[in-house]
């Protein structure tokens, strides 16, 4: 039976009614007196009582849990609330009537505000995890963010849109990068495609998901490294570039020199376009690879080789046209017989061939200018020597006795006779043009001509002297002749008739014997055999004394005055060491030499004259080697004398002291400047 | 007495060494001058702003200098001893000691080690990375015949001349004894060495006025083409005085190099052409050090007197840095005279 609480309130107020009244008989029955009747009431009201109170207590408390959890429950409600941005909550619209409504009302809205937290939660998850993704994708820092997981404290949809926007542009950030790697990794394709290098190595020693284009990683560090490696690359690409455009250019020099065929040009046509081209238009594959420029260099080193021994070809071939020249001209230029210009030189190319080239060069040049101003006097040299011969041929003629006869060819021999003869007329003049011209020609060229290595004008001075001394011979004999002619008639005059002419004249002429003459540095092809005839002897004597001016004393106490190569060892000892460049031909007939030749020989022979003809051409040339070899400073542009390995020994004075003394004491312990300096010997 | 320098001669730096100067670099990565000197300090400066960052001063004359990075380098001297210095703190290790003064140092970025030589005849390596006492960072120790006068380095290659004129070149990787033993072909002390930026060979200089290009590789072909050529003189009478060619340095970029000689001079030369192309004009004083910044625009030049004439009266020291003008160093190859007929 369902009764409300009054009901049941009243109906335990009846019952309790009937139960007292029932007690009340029962005591009646009994006959309890009153007292313990009181008692008894006393007891039962005071159980009632407790139990009542225990029941009101017992509610009181409920209704304080009810309370506390309701407080509880809206506090937690405020809480989700305010984290999660305030307009969660709707107002509590419903404000139940009694508190286990409010209870109600209150869970449910809690529930359903946690409900909401967590969904928020979620999505607050969702995009941060995303957000840490790609931040480390990206490389940044995630500290922020792991801190924000664990917080509850911000829920707002502000702070989650916050975070979105944040989301959005790692997201953007990414997608920048991955672009960028893109590029990144297409520049340094086509750099490894003309550097010759392989791509996949070294994009994968970056990073090896960089290879896979789907995972590609976008750290901040790896778009660092590849663009430091796409600068380093496009260093060596300038660098290699640098290089290959030099070698072209050594190429393309080479093959003009060279006169190379087109064929062979053909393969290396890439390499040499490249020259004009700037950085960027360098495109074509391996182009610049390591194999690549070797092949160039190569080439190049190989067609340098290909020059050099062209050179020395070229030099060879100028040193025969030298010595052909020279031969011609009848000269010997000095560096011909250096040693730089020997074969064996030329070819182990020692010596830098191109400055060998030109220096033989301007030789050459400075020969044919030489030899074209030679050429007037070399005919006149070349006459005079033809007229030498045919003076002294004709000497010979006129002593031979038979020239008269006639013979077969005498016709021919006489007309000769006459040519010669009007040619020795000529001589002299001929020898004065010449002298004057050689010495012009000398005074201009400032050094010697030399014929054949001898000086043409020592030869014409002694052909000069030669020629007065046969003046003063032919001087003497018609005096002679005419003395003798008179001593003749003198006897004549005492004796009544003339010793015969012819044979025994003849003698007296040939005697004649200049003495001084046996002093000059000539021969003694010319000297003639002395008379022994005392009287005519000293008168010759006397007579030449006046005439000819001796130059050794040792010819005036000479009172025989007779001086030939069968001479008494005594005078001929004397005359040798004074004399010195006298040369005796021993036994040689002095009727067979030819005013020339031997004179030349001898001159070859005699020291001084060797040192005349050398000394003034060699001064000039060790002049120019002096200078050569000290380097001037002052000019910028002077290139530096490169001598290998063997050093030239220039003479030179240290700049020091402390160096001089170290360049002394070769045996001796030497110490640098810095050892001095710091008191270290 | 003193000359003013003639103005075409480059800035003066300010607060130079009050004492010679006896190596001075630039820096890989910057336009800073490190300059060793006699008078015990190392100093490094800023050349764009012409400005004193740091001076070190060390125990007795700092003999070579060199960058490790733009904060540290490294510095030895005559108190035997190598030092690494960190120029913003101003700290200083000691990497090590050797027995007699320390001539020369360089740092090797292939092998990451610092490599001495030194007058006790030997050359030794350190590895600037051990933190822990001088023991732990040697790497090795490598007898030379003599005492050790230069050092170069190229890539793997290490030039070493000592007196007595020998040259040892070693490959880093392997030190244990000289890739080659050789003897220079200059008659007369050497002065300085320094290996071309090509790696192909190495340019020596002799007290002589002389330089010599050599050549590592051995074959027939490339020996072929070494040479030497007379350079730093003065022709006076029909006779030369020769100076001492100090200072060797190569331009980054073309490979043409620069020489500095006790007669005050700077050269540069192409080696390949084997031209000057061209001479700076006279410096005050002998040149002591020659530096290219890394990218070749500037020129260092050390003029302090190097002791060649032993104690005199000298000009006081002077560092300049100039300008460097493409004309002056890029190589000018041959124009080939036209052939004869």
């Amino acid at each position: 039976m369902i009764r409300s609480s009054t009901e049941q309130f009243s109906r335990i107020e009846t019952t309790c009614g009937l139960l007292l009244r029932q007690l009340q008989e029962i005591w009646s029955e009994m006959g309890e007196n009153e007292e313990e009747k009181d008692a008894a009431l006393a007891d039962i009201e005071k159980e009632c009582l407790l139990v009542y109170k225990r029941k009101v207590e017992e509610a009181s408390r409920c209704k304080a849990n009810l309370l506390k959890e309701i407080a509880l429950g809206r506090a937690e409600i405020a809480g989700i609330g305010s984290s999660m941005g305030g307009d969660e909550i709707h107002s509590n619209g419903r404000v139940g009537e009694n508190l286990k409504e409010e209870l109600e009302n209150v869970s449910v809205q809690l529930e359903e505000l946690r409900r909401k937290k967590a969904e928020r939660m979620n999505r607050f998850k969702e995009v941060i995890d995303e957000l840490l993704n790609l931040s480390f994708q990206l490389g940044d820092s995630t500290d922020h963010l792991k801190k924000f997981g664990g917080e509850e404290s911000d829920l707002s949809l502000h702070k989650l849109e916050e975070l979105r926007r944040q989301l959005a542009q790692l997201q953007d950030e990414k997608s920048k990068r991955l672009d960028e790697v893109e590029r990144l990794l297409e520049t340094l394709k086509l750099l490894c495609s003309v550097l010759g290098e392989d791509f996949k190595d070294l994009i994968r020693g970056i990073h090896p998901s960089l290879v896979d284009s789907n995972t590609r990683d976008v750290s901040r560090s790896t778009l660092d490294k590849l663009d430091m490696m796409i600068e380093n690359l496009r260093m060596v690409k300038l660098q290699r570039m640098q290089k290959v455009q030099d070698l072209a250019v050594s190429l393309l020099e080479l093959w003009n020199l060279l006169d190379t065929p087109a064929e062979e040009q053909k393969t290396f046509h890439n390499v040499t376009c490249s020259i004009a081209l700037s950085e960027s238009e360098i495109t074509e594959a391996n182009i610049l690879s390591v194999a690549s420029i070797k092949n160039v260099e190569d080439e190049v080193i190989r067609l340098s080789k290909l020059k050099i021994t062209k050179i020395k070809e070229v030099i060879l071939r100028k040193k025969l046209e030298l010595e052909e020249i020279s031969r011609k001209v009848h000269m010997a230029p000095q560096v011909l017989k250096s040693e730089n210009f020997s074969i064996e030189a030329i070819e182990s190319g020692v010596k830098d061939p191109e400055q060998l080239l030109e220096q033989i060069d301007s030789e050459i040049a400075k020969v044919k200018e030489e030899a074209s101003s030679r050429k007037e006097i070399l005919e006149k040299v070349e006459k005079w020597m033809t007229a030498c011969e045919e003076e002294s041929w004709l000497e010979e003629y006129n002593r031979d006795d038979n020239r008269y006869n006639a013979g077969r060819g005498a016709h021919l021999t006489l007309k000769r006779a006459e040519k010669a003869r009007i040619l020795v007329n000529k001589l002299p003049g001929m020898v004065e043009v010449l002298t004057a011209k050689v010495n012009a020609w000398e005074d201009e060229r400032g050094h010697a001509f030399l014929y054949d290595g001898v000086r043409v004008l020592s030869m014409l001075e002694q052909h000069k002297t030669l020629w007065e001394e046969k003046e003063f011979e032919k001087q003497r004999q018609r005096d002679m002749k005419k003395l003798h002619g008179q001593l003749i008639t003198e006897q004549e005059a005492l004796y009544g008739s003339k010793p015969s002419p012819g044979k025994s004249g003849k003698k007296p002429l040939r005697t004649a014997l200049p003495s001084s003459a046996m002093n000059r540095k000539l021969s003694l092809g010319g000297a003639m055999l002395q008379s022994s005839k005392p009287t005519l002897n000293t008168k010759k004597t006397t007579y030449y004394d006046q005439n000819a001016p001796s130059r050794r004393e040792s010819t005036i106490p000479n009172p025989s005055g007779r001086r030939n190569s069968e001479l008494p060892g005594r005078l001929r000892a004397k005359n040798v060491p004074s004399s010195g460049k006298a040369v005796m031909n021993k036994g040689r007939s002095p009727m067979l030499r030819k005013p020339l030749s031997p004179v030349t020989s001898n001159i070859l022979n005699s020291p001084e004259d060797h040192k005349d003809a050398y000394t003034t051409k060699s001064s000039p040339k060790t002049n120019e080697d002096n200078r050569r070899t000290a380097v001037p400073i002052s000019a910028p542009t002077t290139p530096a004398a490169s001598v290998a390995m063997s050093e030239a020994t220039t003479p030179f004075t240290p700049a020091s002291t402390a160096v001089k003394k170290r360049l002394d004491k070769e045996e001796g312990v030497e110490y640098s400047f810095e050892e001095v300096r710091a008191g270290f010997c | 007495m003193s000359q003013p320098p003639p103005p075409s001669a480059g800035r003066e730096l300010a607060n130079p060494p009050s004492d010679g100067i006896s190596n001075l670099r630039f820096s890989n990565t910057s336009d800073h001058l490190l300059v060793s000197s006699w008078d015990k300090s190392v100093r490094l400066y800023d050349v764009s702003t012409n400005s004193l960052k740091g001076e070190f001063l060390h125990g007795g004359a700092v003999l070579d200098c060199c960058f490790h990075d733009d904060s540290s380098g490294f510095s030895v001297g005559s108190d035997n001893k190598v030092r690494r210095i960190v120029f913003n703190v101003g700290k200083e290790d000691v990497l090590g000691t050797h027995e007699k003064p320390v001539r020369c140092v360089e740092y090797s970025y292939a092998a990451g080690q610092v490599i001495t030589g030194s007058w006790d005849k030997t050359v030794k390596c350190w590895d600037p990375r051990g933190a822990s006492g001088p023991e732990r960072t040697q790497v090795g120790t490598y007898v030379q015949p003599e005492r050790v006068y230069s050092l170069s380095l190229v890539g793997n290659r290490l030039v070493v001349a000592t007196a007595g004129r020998h040259v040892n070149i070693y490959d880093l990787r392997n030190m244990s004894q000289p890739e080659q033993r050789r003897e220079s072909s200059l008659k007369y002390q050497t002065r300085c060495v320094r290996s071309y930026p090509n790696g192909t060979g190495y340019a020596l200089s002799s007290v002589e006025g002389r330089v010599a290009m050599e050549f590592f590789d051995l074959s027939e072909a490339a020996q072929a083409k070494k040479y030497a050529f007379k350079c730093h003189r003065k022709s006076e009478a029909g006779r030369d005085i020769v100076y001492p060619v100090n200072a060797i340095a190569f331009h980054p970029i073309y490979g043409t190099f620069a020489t500095g000689g006790c007669d005050g001079f700077v050269n540069i030369w192409d080696g390949n052409n084997k031209k000057r192309l061209y001479q700076y004009s006279k410096y005050p004083s002998s040149i002591a050090a020659l530096s290219f910044s890394r990218d070749g625009q500037l020129l260092a030049v050390a003029s302090s007197y190097t002791f060649e004439e032993g104690e005199k009266s000298h000009e006081p020291e002077a560092i300049f840095v100039r300008n460097v003008n493409e004309i002056e160093v890029k190589p000018k190859p041959k124009a080939y005279p036209t052939p004869a007929a």
